[in-house]
């Protein structure tokens, strides 16, 4: 078995257990602890349901925070949709995601497989800056930095392998995979969470607002 | 009965108030209980309160945090001072710290991983959870997860008194009400006293534990220890509408330093003797005095079922705009230019936004809305129990200057409050800056607008 095969074979279908397992551990493990009631009449009695929308309206910062969170929002929209796209529109993805699960659809082109891709780095690159230059603002632990960085390679060595840069192509698709793998596992005990909490969290003090007649 | 136009005030001015209210708070620093426990046993009643009140709710928000930095430029603290330690998502640090080797589904391994909590931790969290958070929520509106600090931070409270952590003014006042029922020694002797002095003097009525009424009115405090007006406001705006109300001696008391303290018990405790009263007496509306907290304390008392309660339970400022809605306040016009602040107790954490805005117009009031207002407003800096903590003072004045910039911005020559705590704040903060506001109170405002109708005025004054 030689790297490539090691990659694709055991890690990182090791690591996408793992990713399955961790996550629902984590979910389960917060959801299902009891609810705090609160007790107190709500301002309107079908007001709460109104909380709902902070799930969505929240995807977007408000007029208030406009000049403070621009930057940030920018730079992480680029970055969530262009891996994304990424992750789901390449032909390998699509392969490997097919011999998973037997779905497909068609792929882009490999030019704007690369474009969008770069787009998903260098955004991830502009935030890390932000974060690196500007301390006190984001008091980051070291979470946050193995976090970028686990984010970061798959992205880079996708990148090498894609355009056949770097090492032999079957080395670099080798350490792509080993690096997605390595985020796979990272992914269920870090940050990188958030892609589920951020419903929960935001639905909740959606309601909690809205209990009070208040939209946030 | 004699016009107040031909009446000398006796009580003193706001600015007097605030100033006797200050050697009262020096005194409660000599006031506040030493520690009685061991390191050991403080730190394991923390954690204790922790895990028992952390439900999935906060298990939730404290698992969503990215380190994306949103939260400090919402939060005055932090925006004031620019120092990294007051940012919001830094005043959760310990608790996750907690939650994650005591709760969190991966605690096995956090407890390997993190060193274990010491009193020396608790000790720093003092200054994050009371001196640099008013709970005002602010924060919660530029989360992209939408986490909710300030209910994150009135957890970490709870904890500290267990740990018997309280900030020494906030402390005294806590023994104080938890052991003699009184806030300042505002007892239901004085409550008569007061009431006596404004009858004999100004003429104007309080009805005092009346069997029945439609609407029992709360007072606070600083309106019974210092600023008479305060009172002497309410009763003549309840007399001008002329309802049938009344002030009971069992429960008038709208502070809660259970609530400011964190104290859980204690908050329940306060309550239920203003509860039990109001169904006693067969009331449908209680009223909350201008005690920002009290709102939150009694209204969105999350303990107290209030679907079942056969009354209503409303601010002060809430009451008069309802009444203003249905016409029932008659108010001569208000002269100038004027802005409102609302207390984040009562706004963003209460929901009370449109009724202040209601009784304003009312007065045909030129209101010019703060750049940041209602749900964005910028907290004053002085809300939950800050304005009553020394060492926060440095917090407290740089954080209001961003308050007073707002307010320069609208042009307004008078900025109103409805909120005693507010009001104190932006008392000091008038005279320190040496600014060119006015501070006023909506309900004092209100009384100072009211046109009486010859008939009316001594009707409602004996409804």
């Amino acid at each position: 078995m030689n790297l490539l095969e090691f990659a694709r074979g055991p890690v990182i279908h090791w690591a996408l257990i793992i990713l399955v397992a961790g996550t629902i551990w984590r979910l389960l493990g917060v959801l299902i602890l009891t609810r705090g009631a609160d007790l107190s009449r709500p301002r309107d009695a079908f007001g709460n349901f109104k909380g709902y929308r902070t799930v969505f309206s929240r995807a977007w910062p408000s007029g208030e925070f406009t000049v403070a969170t621009r930057y940030q929002t920018i730079m992480a929209y680029f970055f969530h949709f262009a891996t994304l796209i990424v992750v789901i529109g390449i032909t390998p993805h699509i392969e490997f995601i097919t011999s998973l699960t037997g779905y497909s659809w068609p792929a882009l082109p490999n030019a704007v497989g690369v474009a969008v891709g770069t787009i998903a780095l260098v955004s991830l690159i502009a935030l890390i800056g932000r974060r690196l230059s500007m301390p006190k603002i984001y008091c980051s632990n070291i979470g946050d930095y193995v976090t970028w960085v686990l984010v970061a390679t798959p992205l880079i060595t996708g990148l090498l392998a894609f355009a056949h840069l770097g090492a032999r192509y079957e080395t670099m698709l080798a350490i792509h995979i080993l690096s997605v793998a390595a985020l796979f596992v990272w992914f269920p005990f870090s940050k990188l969470m958030h892609s589920f909490w951020f419903i929960f969290s935001r639905a909740q003090s959606g309601l909690s607002y809205a209990h009070k007649g208040v939209r946030i | 009965m004699s016009t107040p136009a031909t009446i000398t005030p006796i009580f003193p001015t706001f600015e007097q108030v605030c100033q006797g209210f200050g050697s009262q708070i020096g005194m409660l620093r000599e006031m506040a209980p030493k520690p009685t426990h061991s390191a050991e046993v403080r730190v394991a009643r923390a954690i204790d309160t922790l895990i028992a009140e952390t439900n999935a709710d906060e298990a939730v928000w404290l698992e969503s945090c990215i380190h994306c930095g949103q939260c400090t430029t919402a939060c005055h603290f932090f925006q004031a001072t620019g120092e990294t330690k007051y940012a919001p998502m830094r005043k959760m640090e310990l608790y996750r710290r907690i939650y994650q080797r005591e709760i969190g589904p991966f605690r096995w391994w956090y407890q390997l991983i993190t060193s274990p909590i010491k009193l020396q931790d608790l000790e720093d969290l003092q200054e994050l959870v009371y001196d640099s958070c008013s709970e005002c929520g602010r924060c919660t509106m530029v989360c992209p997860m939408g986490i909710d600090t300030a209910s994150l931070v009135h957890h970490l409270r709870s904890a500290l008194v267990a740990a018997e952590l309280v900030p020494p003014e906030l402390s005294a006042l806590r023994e104080e009400q938890r052991h003699r029922g009184t806030v300042f020694g505002a007892s239901s002797d004085t409550l008569l006293q007061m009431v006596k002095t404004i009858s004999e003097h100004y003429g104007v009525e309080i009805p005092v534990d009346k069997a029945s009424a439609e609407v029992m009115v709360l007072s606070s405090a600083v309106d019974l220890v210092a600023n008479g007006n305060g009172l002497l406001a309410t009763a003549k705006v309840m007399n001008h509408l002329g309802v049938d109300w009344t002030v009971c001696t069992d429960g008038f008391e709208s502070a809660n330093f259970g609530l400011l303290s964190g104290d859980m018990t204690l908050w329940r405790r306060q309550v239920e003797p203003i509860v039990a009263a109001a169904q006693r007496i067969g009331a449908k509306t209680l009223v909350i005095a201008e005690c920002g907290h009290a709102y939150p304390a009694l209204r969105w008392n999350p303990m107290l079922k209030s679907e079942d309660l056969p009354f209503d339970m409303v601010f002060m400022s809430e009451y008069m705009g309802r009444m203003a809605k249905e016409g029932r306040l008659r108010l001569s016009p208000l002269k100038g230019k004027i802005t409102f602040h609302d207390p984040c107790k009562t706004g963003r954490r209460g929901g009370a936004f449109d009724e202040p805005r209601a009784v304003l117009k009312a007065m045909d009031a030129d209101l010019v809305e703060l750049p940041a207002n209602r749900e964005y407003n910028w907290c004053c800096g002085g809300g939950a129990g800050i304005f009553l903590l020394e060492r926060a003072t440095r917090l407290r004045d740089e954080s209001f200057k961003i308050k007073l910039n707002q307010v320069n911005a609208t042009g307004a020559s008078m900025v109103v409050v409805s909120c005693a705590s507010c009001r104190l704040n932006f008392e000091v903060g008038r005279v320190k800056n040496h600014w060119d506001k006015e501070v006023a109170s909506l309900v004092e405002l209100v009384a100072d607008h009211l046109i009486e109708p010859p008939a009316a005025a001594t009707a409602g004054a004996h409804a």
